[in-house]
């Protein structure tokens, strides 16, 4: 099954600065909702372990994320493929970077899913709104993360 | 693995083993015990080829319960039917009606309708249905195992007067 | 003389069956009960992609696993050149783990082998896969389009797999263009599985003289032998397959499985034999039935009467070419779609497809593709009737083949044993009480309600088969059976089918007592174990009693007419003067001076004269030709308007299955057949997503009818013996599915009709049928 989510998120901070933080793989894993641990294999590819709970699927799930930055600082692709106990999730996100002229940048981001596996069929029933709260959760944290630094 | 000590009575014997707390009751009776008349059918409590009675007369699934959660209670199993080789007349209807014929879900079945009888001795054909709508069969579509609960019920119903008089 | 015994229980008796002790006490011997000393456990590592590359496999968190023993992968089968088997019909390959990539969910892609059930699983979790997503093909019109090749292992670089016709093409053409009326219809027969409530699964061994000792659910286990020897290069001699009593088949338990291969694998490389149990959902996702895309034209005068037939058909087959189907045609016996009518003309076309999905397509209770046939010619029958404003049942009256056409040669090259179709209607119309119901009808059609009457008068084939028809990798579909009949009259009897529970430890000793004037009950029936039963292809296709019925009543004839020397032997009478009447040998022209075959079965060890000691005979029978069950089920369903609820108010079978060895057990498979094909009108389909995921993988998704939905079933038949048959039996296992999907789909349909609505695939679902209502009425306000 094929999931889709879009929004926006406005953080507190100048364009340059949420590109620096979107581009540091530990920063940006740290935003994963209940990320267990990260590993770091070079500036643009990283694994992450998360906790998973979709109905009947519960675990770890690993990771593997790449960051393709688009040239000239605008927008950062990231995909994101991994899973556990026999499902497979398959991820593109992407966020447009806005300078809105105040010291303040709009995120606008979407992402695509792809679930496979029991945790498409037997948790397919509460997927898409677990899916929902990791994404959004993962784009608001990185504003919360931001906002705090 | 952590391996826990867990004692079940299994029908009126008391079996005693070490496993490990994820064992679920079924592998413990078919394994621990030895007893191998209750099946493993679908690892999702849909198709009750598990059925064993909790402490007389309540039907579980023993795919979908841990051994640890019986720890110190009784299970009935199909194999304490039939002491001594005389058929249950739950047993004896399902082989007069044709109740089986692959033979796989019929301990379940067996187990569920004994708890069905006892607790309803003279059910209705529909009450029957309903009863035994946890345990699948492939096999006979239900027709004759319904007709096989109502041969027990009407026998098991005469037979108790019978003994009262006794 | 004491009187035989057999009027009590043979031929035509409901004899209670003589299996039923040991399951009704829980000691019945399925696969999972037995257990071997040092047995390892094997779990299989399955694909969550449809479709990728296999980029690496890494097994070392797995191999860290207390308990751990071994983890295999293709990379280690293809070393010992084991990594891909043959198809059942031997035209394609098909991988053992995936090698390089997969190519449908749940593929199996490493074998985890430990000494515990628990830690094989544990071990399965952890292996971890590098997969490479590659587009997914999730049906057989995407495939068509060679976009992405699916299989280029293949010569051929094309989805495309075989195109198969019969018939004559022009001219049903040129008779459908000077039909008054030619009606169309698109059916989709879905994918849907057997479902048998004990999941495969088996036990191999190396013993000490390094013999394979390999116990496993199989409904054929001389073909599993002979394919084992064919794929693994072990000497037939040193293979020993043991098929226990099996949970349930239906065509599930036909063909040999990946995890058989790799357990078997294990147990040679590991020197310990190897366990695995399929999981429900491994069950679920490893095989299928059925998956076909009927285009049916019928033409027709306009007084009813059928011009000509033509199908072309569509066929979703999955990731391999791994039907079980035994026929030297690839779409099996769909040619049985003409039916019970007598076409003038007709032609099948089909084209088959390789898609990212399950390979298999076993015959699911059907003798490869009759249901889907079946089901297209008899739901096509009913919209023919409604485009010419006909009763259904008028319409196929008036195109039956007549009882006086048999053998009766079909458009599509079959021919028909025997039948009487007229005759097994009008019981049916007469019982179910035909005229009332359309009364009954009409009054709730003018007050809204939605009653419908649904009729199916199938014909099918069954009985594989006539070597000029079948064969298994070459070997015939003949079938052996052995009687060997001791000193007191008591006997043993063997055959190369494989009771699934059919009840062939009783059917097969009332065929033999019969013939020879002996208790059933005294008769032990073995089968399923290769070193013992003579050789037979197996139980499925309803070809049990059509082949192993028929070479047991004949290898009793055999005994018979060696026992008739001994009794002239013993009688002092001429072989010639004795006649075999009311079960004993009697001196002709001298009543009363007679002998019973226990008498002879005594003296053939003790008193055998000139005679060859002993009585026994071994049999292989080829059948000259299938036989032809037919018969008329009538359905009776409300639908609730707002809801869209189904219920099956009443269900009649009249089966005509020719002579009837035990009404009880025909009864009974009846029953069985019946609720199967209950459950593929209304409930079960194997779906796919557009990702490929497969969404039936357990009983919640994929449903099997409880006992509060099934419908009480009502039967009866009538008998037709096919004149070929040594006791002149047909078959009826398979009937019931493969004749009442039609009925129920076609109940339906009849109830919505005054809606306009024309037809709805299968499954028919509450929320199909709801929003076929919806868009029906949407469309009349409109």
């Amino acid at each position: 099954m094929k999931l889709e989510y879009n929004g926006e998120e406005q953080v507190p901070l100048a364009k340059a600065a949420v590109w620096d933080f979107i581009n540091d793989p530990q920063k940006v894993a740290s935003c994963l909702p209940d990320v267990q641990e990260v590993i770091v294999h070079d500036p643009k590819n990283f694994d992450a372990i998360v906790s998973v709970g979709l109905g009947l699927v519960r675990g770890k799930f690993k990771f593997k994320i790449t960051l393709e930055p688009e040239e000239g600082g605008n927008r950062m692709n990231v995909k994101i493929s991994g899973g556990g106990f026999g499902s497979a999730v398959d991820l593109l996100a992407g966020a447009d970077l806005k300078d809105n002229g105040d010291s303040t940048t709009t995120l606008d981001w979407s992402g695509a899913a792809t679930m496979r596996g029991p945790i498409a069929t037997v948790g397919g029933r509460v997927l898409d709104a677990q899916a929902q709260k990791l994404i959004s959760g993962t784009f608001a944290n990185v504003k919360t993360r931001m906002a705090g630094n | 693995m952590n391996e826990i000590p867990v004692s079940i009575k299994i029908n009126g014997k008391q079996v005693t083993a070490s496993v490990e707390s994820r064992t679920l009751l079924v592998h413990f009776i078919r394994e621990q015990a030895e007893l191998t008349g209750t099946h493993v059918g679908c690892d999702s409590s849909s198709c009750g080829v598990c059925t064993v009675l909790l402490d007389g007369d309540k039907p579980v699934k023993s795919c979908t319960m841990f051994a640890v959660m019986a720890h110190g209670h009784e299970i009935t199993t199909v194999e304490s039917l039939a002491p001594g080789g005389v058929l249950h007349p739950l047993q004896q209807a399902f082989w007069d009606q044709h109740g089986l014929q692959c033979g796989y879900c019929t301990p379940g079945m067996l187990m569920t309708s004994v708890a069905l009888l006892k607790h309803n001795p003279n059910p209705t054909e529909h009450e029957i249905r309903e009863g035994l709508s946890g345990n699948l069969c492939r096999c006979t579509g239900y027709n004759n195992i319904v007709k096989s609960i109502q041969q027990a019920a009407g026998v098991m119903s005469q037979a108790i007067p019978a003994a009262a008089d006794d | 003389m004491t009187a035989p015994t057999t009027e009590k229980f043979a031929m035509g008796k409901s004899m209670k069956r003589k299996e039923d002790p040991r399951f009704l006490q829980g000691k019945g011997n399925y696969i999972d009960d037995i257990n071997l000393k040092g047995q390892l456990y094997m779990a299989l590592v399955h694909s969550p992609y449809p479709h990728a590359n296999i980029k690496g496999i890494d097994s070392s968190a797995a191999m860290k696993v207390e308990g751990a023993v071994a983890c295999v992968t293709s990379k280690e089968l293809n070393a010992y050149n084991v990594g891909w088997l043959p198809t059942f019909h031997g035209l394609d390959k098909q991988m053992v783990l995936a090698d390089g990539k997969v190519l449908y969910q749940y593929q199996e892609v490493a074998a985890c082998y430990a000494e515990t059930r628990e830690a094989a699983y544990d071990m399965a979790e952890l292996v971890e896969v590098d997969y490479e997503p590659l587009e997914v093909v999730n049906n057989p019109f995407k495939a068509m389009k060679d976009d992405v090749i699916l299989r280029p292992d293949r010569e051929n670089k094309t989805n495309h797999i075989y195109n198969w016709n019969v018939g004559d093409s022009s001219a049903t053409d040129a008779a459908l263009a000077a039909s008054d009326h030619v009606v169309k219809q698109h059916v989709v027969f879905p994918r849907c599985h057997a479902a048998p409530l004990e999941p495969c699964g088996c036990i191999a061994e190396f013993d000490t003289m390094g013999r394979l000792q390999f116990y496993v659910t199989s409904q054929a286990p001389h073909v599993y032998r002979t394919a084992l020897f064919l794929v693994l290069g072990i000497p037939e001699d040193k293979i020993h397959v043991i098929s226990p009593d099996l949970g349930g088949g239906f065509g599930n338990k036909v063909p040999v499985y990946p995890g058989y291969v790799c357990a078997i694998a294990g147990a040679l490389v590991l020197k310990r034999p190897v366990k695995w149990i399929e999981t429900r959902t491994e069950n679920l996702t490893s095989s299928f039935a059925r998956d076909y895309h009927m285009d049916i034209e019928i033409g027709a005068s306009n007084d009813g009467k059928l011009t000509a037939l033509k199908v072309n058909t569509v066929a979703d087959h999955g990731a391999f070419d791994a039907a079980a189907d035994p026929s030297k045609y690839p779409a099996g016996m769909f040619g049985i779609v003409s039916g019970s009518y007598d076409f003038p003309v007709a032609y099948a076309n089909l084209d088959a497809y390789f898609t990212n999905k399950q390979p298999g397509g076993v015959a699911y209770r059907c003798s490869f593709r009759v249901t889907e046939a079946s089901y297209l010619i008899e739901r096509a029958m009913d919209i023919v009737a409604d485009e010419l404003k006909m009763d259904p049942t008028e319409l196929r009256r008036k195109n039956f083949i007549r009882k006086d056409q048999f053998p009766y040669k079909s458009p599509l090259n079959f021919t028909y044993d025997s039948g009487d179709y007229e005759h097994t209607m009008d019981v049916a119309l007469e019982r179910i009480g035909y005229k009332q119901l359309l009364k009954e009808q009409a009054e709730k059609r003018a007050k809204g309600e939605l009653m419908g009457i649904g009729i199916s008068t199938f014909t099918e084939v069954t009985g594989a088969g006539p070597s000029k028809h079948f064969d298994i990798l070459g070997i015939k579909m003949f079938d052996g059976a052995e009687i060997r009949i001791h000193p007191s009259g008591a006997g043993i009897i063997r055959t190369g089918s494989k009771s699934q529970g059919q009840g062939h430890e009783t059917t097969w000793a009332q065929i033999v007592a019969e013939e020879l004037g002996l208790d059933p009950q005294n008769f032990l029936v073995e089968e399923g174990d290769t070193d013992t039963a003579p050789y037979g292809l197996g139980t499925y296709a309803s070809r049990s009693t059509p082949v192993a019925g028929g070479a047991l009543a004949l290898a009793a004839r055999k005994i018979r007419e060696k026992a008739r020397k001994i009794a002239a032997h013993v009688l002092e009478v001429d072989e010639r003067d004795l006649e075999w009447k009311d079960y004993k040998f009697e001196v002709m022209g001298a009543p009363g001076k007679s002998i019973t075959m226990k008498e002879i079965a005594f003296a053939a060890y003790t008193n055998p004269g000139d005679n060859e000691p002993g009585l026994e005979a071994t049999l292989y029978y080829d059948p000259p030709n299938m036989v032809f069950p037919h018969g008329t089920y009538v359905a009776v369903v409300d639908v609730d308007r707002e809801t869209g609820e189904t219920k099956v108010r009443r269900f009649l079978a009249i089966d005509d299955a020719g002579t009837i060895i035990n009404p009880m057990i025909v009864e009974g498979q009846v029953h069985g057949g019946l609720t199967e094909g209950f459950a593929i009108a209304f409930m079960q389909e194997i779906a796919y997503d557009e990702a490929g995921n497969n969404l039936a993988t357990n009983f919640t998704d994929y449903l099997v009818p409880t006992s509060l939905e099934s419908p009480s079933w009502e039967t009866g038949h009538t008998v037709t013996p096919s004149p070929h048959h040594p006791i002149g039996a047909k078959s009826v296992g398979e009937s019931p599915n493969v004749g009442s999907p039609a009925a129920f789909v076609n109940a339906v349909i009849d109830a919505l009709s005054p809606l306009g609505v024309r037809h709805i695939d299968m499954p028919l679902t509450r929320e199909k049928v709801w929003a076929a209502i919806r868009a029906a009425e949407g469309q009349a306000a409109d």
